[in-house]
């Protein structure tokens, strides 16, 4: 190679560099106002904050996690040692492993050590063993709806909380009253309000061989399709996964008692025993923030640390 | 010709690439940095392929329609991190997309065997 190429081939890639860089700073920066864009959404105090805990499992006793009350505890003080106070926490499903009363009592006393102006709940079907979610419901379920489903709004966000744990056979279930309560509830929103979903089992088919799906989420889904953002928070798999169906995007959240084995991996999703000192990678919570104005909101995974 | 063919393909590809990105794709792990950086480099190779036939554009194009194909192909069976999609979804942009860039390396490869053809027609007279 001349020393005339080598020069050519290094103003075309000097050229391709800055335009790319240019260009990516063009294209992050159009959803809003560049300085509103610049700044992270979780930094923000205008912006909406939550936080997401699931699948705490109090009670668990088992080598995939002998101490699944301490590793609550610390995924309580790191939500409380976050650089902003949330605006809610929410807690999807499975707080308890047995749904003992002992077990319901001490969730409840560790949740309210929470610094966040509103800790929120959804069932996961460990929460509603033998009795089809009473006990729950009698500690968490003030100001449901059914069968412990809500609905509520929030800095121009509307959230759904429902309860696909209760009906369930192999897949988890909604049932007729409330799909019902679905349609009816966003029925009144405008399109471009951002929807938020919350549930333990995943609504979208993550695994049907394992249960990991909802039977009639399709109908559910089908009353979100005209909303221009629909996020699907859920539970009940014990380890992050995220998938897009059009204008729905679903986000599995961790754990903070034990993995689970990933989807076909091994005959059941039974509870897997990490090597020593690996445990906390495979624990965590999740940030979710929503400036009003973006299309979509920021969801960030985090580790127990 | 086929240069302002393949300029066009590769810049809707990132057309799509940046729609998706600012419509919610932006907020999944590792493939929203990928669909940014996707859009944004096939964007300036596009501009690039418009004002000359130089070798870096012609391979960065094809790395970015590979790239693009590769990282379709891989979130369809093994996942990309923890992010999975099935078929053709999101519709029509994930077809539209694919299509465009096997037009974009099917043009590469017929410009370069052009090419190819012309230096030894060039060398042998």
């Amino acid at each position: 190679m001349t020393r005339r190429q080598l020069l050519r081939h290094t103003a075309w890639f000097g050229a391709a560099v800055v335009l790319t860089v240019a260009g990516g700073e063009v294209i992050s920066h159009i959803s809003g106002p560049a300085e509103a864009a610049a700044t992270d959404p979780l930094a923000d105090p205008h912006a909406l904050r939550f936080v997401q805990v699931s699948d705490s499992h109090l009670g668990f006793k088992g080598t995939a996690n002998t101490a699944v009350e301490q590793s609550f505890q610390h995924a309580i003080n790191q939500v409380n040692a976050l650089p902003f106070r949330p605006d809610f926490v929410m807690h999807t499903g499975d707080l308890t492993h047995l749904s003992t009363p002992a077990q319901f009592d001490q969730v409840k006393q560790m949740l309210s050590h929470l610094n966040t102006a509103q800790t929120l709940t959804v069932p996961g079907e460990h929460d509603s063993v033998d009795d089809a979610g009473h006990k729950y419901r009698a500690d968490f379920g003030a100001g449901a709806a059914g069968d412990g489903w809500y609905s509520f709004d929030m800095k121009g966000v509307h959230f759904l909380a429902l309860v696909n744990t209760l009906s369930l056979e192999k897949l988890g279930h909604l049932g007729t009253d409330q799909l019902e309560f679905i349609r009816k509830d966003v029925a009144k929103l405008s399109a471009d309000t951002p929807i938020v979903v919350f549930s333990h089992i995943p609504l979208f088919e993550m695994y049907s061989a394992w249960g990991w799906g909802t039977d009639d989420a399709v109908q559910a889904l089908s009353y979100l399709r005209r909303f221009s953002s629909v996020t699907c928070l859920n539970g009940h798999v014990h380890q992050l996964f995220t998938k897009t169906e059009g204008n729905i995007t679903f986000h599995s959240a961790t754990t903070t008692a034990y993995p689970l084995p990933k989807p076909g991996d091994g005959p059941a999703p039974t509870p897997v025993t990490l090597p020593a000192g690996k445990l906390a990678d495979a624990l965590g919570v999740r940030e979710v923030a929503y400036r009003q104005g973006n299309p979509g909101l920021a969801v960030k995974d985090v580790k127990l640390a | 010709m086929t240069r302002y063919v393949t300029a066009v393909l590769l810049a809707l590809s990132g057309y799509i690439h940046a729609d998706l990105y600012l419509h919610g794709y932006r907020v999944i792990p590792l493939v929203g940095p990928a669909f940014l950086l996707q859009a944004s480099g096939s964007f300036a190779i596009a501009v690039l392929l418009l004002f000359g036939n130089a070798l870096i554009p012609r391979l960065a194009a094809a790395g970015l329609a590979a790239g693009a194909l590769g990282g379709f192909a891989m979130s369809r069976t093994v996942g990309i991190g923890t992010f999975i999609e099935h078929g053709f979804d999101p519709a029509p942009q994930a077809l539209i997309s694919v299509l465009a860039e096997i037009a974009v390396l099917a043009l590469l490869v017929v410009a370069w065997r052009i090419q190819a053809k012309t230096a030894g027609a060039r060398a042998t007279s």
